[in-house]
């Protein structure tokens, strides 16, 4: 009892004249002991803080305030409605500026695939030698009424147009874009993609390392629908033809950081595809250039990341798209119906 | 009047802040209008129209090239090598702390798995603990969204530091007609995450060796010692 009195009275201070009074560091939040870290003596310091509470007030007023930037700004910008944006400018004191602005532009590319086809349901399954695959070949563009009259107004601006030399040179069109995809060449993607469609085929491209590899047409390319459309203009036309695919290809996406991503490098793949080409005919520099893809609905889903993913919760509104956001939406030949080959 | 252009208009004033979207002066014709890319929201936002003009663009202030970091990409590892693990970059800049009481914060947070780490953020009763909260989290939903990282968990704090933001400098008065100068101090914050297990010692010229490696050093000591001017 006494030794701890004695400790109580040695804390004093008053029995032990060459001890520091320092009253014990309080603080009100926790820090992360390193058991290596160095301990360091606790010394007095300077202390900003007046505890006379007598001139307080006057103590406030010393300090002149000063406006201070809101590095939140920015974000509160686009949550702001124009009477609250007009608002602000007023208080601060700036003039609102033109909203008009005159730039000539030209137009390349429509915005979209005009009366998409129709792919067949059951398309590519039956092998062409069997006697349902036959009759499916059956279905030949001579009979499509309105495909034939595009065509032969293709034809009043390209006399030498041919379904049979056009789908052989859209094939050659298609593996020049995704070569120019892999290796990320934009002069020669903007040439053989029109202004649609790049960003869409671009878009998840950019920080991954692409490996395709065309290994040949299990069926020869098929000119399977055509339409023309005039813009603004009756002169200004636009023909827009889909060319049916069924080819074999290898497609490899590695990450940034140098991981297979999606694909295989060695397992290829069967891919159907229906992609419709696009040429401003009017034009005469124009180009035939890849514009859309036709994704029917009785296609079978693609093939899978290789990593998992957290599926977000489908709003009703929502596209599936959303959902997909890991994947990558280029001409991906994953997940293409393997053929039954059987005759 | 152009929404776009109120906005960069009421921005303007004389602390500019950088600029988010991507500046265009070019109207887009209805036609020429791009499809709404589904999770490409990212850094810019969906701009089909846009009206500011080019005068209106604020040049991007503060530090720039921190976010960089995320744009490098690597060859594909060849077969048989280890699979490098993914990294992200993220920052917060002009963060009203100052940046000596923030280095605190950064400091307690380097080497951490990222949810050991946000955990221990909630419990720290500094102010800059919070901007480092919400900069970690950011990081670790851009991780999964961007960078194929497939676990959000699997990330620990490899790089967390602290740089000096903008001054403002205010004053006070002091007694006798003489004036003091006050410093509102901005930090900005950068981090890095790592996908992967952390390693066990964050400094590892720091840690205690173990039994094996001490008795190595001493004997290299004592195999280090020499007779002065002996032959």
């Amino acid at each position: 009892m006494t030794a701890r009195l004695a400790s109580r009275i040695s804390l004093l201070s008053l029995s032990s004249p060459g001890s520091v009074c320092t009253a014990p560091l309080r603080r009100n939040y926790y820090v992360y002991k390193d058991p290596v870290y160095k301990h360091m003596p606790q010394s007095f310091n300077f202390k900003r803080k007046n505890y006379i509470d007598k001139f307080r007030r006057d103590r406030r007023h010393k300090i002149i305030k000063v406006e201070l930037p809101d590095p939140d700004e920015r974000a509160k910008l686009d949550a702001m409605t124009p009477d609250e944006m007009r608002a602000k400018m007023k208080e601060k004191g700036i003039q609102p500026t033109r909203p008009w602005q005159e730039k000539p532009f030209f137009i390349s590319s429509t915005a979209g695939t005009f009366e998409a086809y129709v792919p067949p349901e059951g398309d590519g399954k039956l092998s062409a030698a069997s006697r349902a695959g036959a009759k499916q070949k059956l279905q030949f563009l001579e009979k499509k009424g309105k495909s034939m009259i595009a065509i032969r107004k293709i034809r009043q601006f390209d006399e030498d147009f041919d379904t049979k030399d056009f789908a052989e040179k859209a094939q050659e069109i298609y593996i020049e874009a995704h070569k120019a995809l892999a290796d990320f060449n934009k002069v020669r993607l903007h040439q053989t993609v029109t202004e649609r469609a790049y960003p869409v085929v671009t878009h998840q491209a950019r920080s991954k390392t692409i490996r395709w590899q065309f290994l040949g047409s299990l069926e020869p390319p098929q000119v399977v629908h055509a339409r023309c459309t005039d813009v603004l203009n009756k002169e200004n036309v636009f023909a827009q033809v889909t060319v049916r695919f069924h080819t074999k290809q290898t497609l490899a996406v590695y990450d940034r950081f140098g991981r297979l991503q999606h694909g295989s490098e060695v397992v290829a793949r069967d891919v159907l595809e229906y992609v419709v080409f696009e040429n401003h005919i009017a034009n005469s520099y124009g180009l035939w250039r890849i514009h859309d893809k036709i994704i029917p609905d009785w296609m079978p889903p693609r093939q899978p990341i290789l990593k998992t993913y957290r599926v977000e919760e489908t709003v009703e509104e929502a596209s599936s798209a959303d959902k997909e956001s890991k994947e990558v939406e280029l001409a991906s030949k994953a997940g293409n119906q393997p053929i039954a080959a059987t005759a | 009047m152009g929404l776009r252009a109120l906005q960069s208009c009421a921005s303007r004033s004389t602390f500019i802040w950088p600029i988010k979207g991507c500046p265009t002066g070019i109207i887009a014709h209805p036609l020429l209008q791009y499809p709404d890319i589904p999770g490409a929201k990212g850094n810019s936002e969906s701009c089909s129209f846009h009206t500011s003009s080019l005068l209106c663009w604020d040049r991007p202030k503060g530090p720039q090239s921190w976010p960089k970091n995320n744009k490098l990409k690597f060859p594909p590892t060849p077969l048989g090598e280890e699979q490098r693990p993914a990294f992200v970059c993220h920052m917060k800049t002009n963060i009203k702390y100052s940046p000596s009481k923030m280095w605190y914060v950064a400091c307690l947070v380097r080497g951490l798995r990222i949810d050991d780490a946000i955990n221990q953020l909630k419990f720290v009763h500094k102010k800059g603990s919070v901007a480092a909260r919400e900069t970690l989290e950011e990081a670790q939903k851009i991780a999964v969204r961007d960078h194929n990282v497939e676990f959000p968990s699997n990330l620990w704090v490899s790089e967390s530091f602290v740089g000096k933001g903008m001054v403002i400098k205010g004053f006070r008065r002091h007694a006798r007609r003489r004036m003091g100068v006050v410093e509102y101090k901005y930090c900005h914050y950068f981090v890095t995450l790592e996908e992967g297990e952390p390693p066990e010692h964050y400094y590892h010229f720091r840690r205690n060796l173990t039994p094996q490696e001490m008795l190595q050093e001493w004997l290299e000591e004592q195999r280090m010692r020499t007779i002065n001017l002996s032959l």
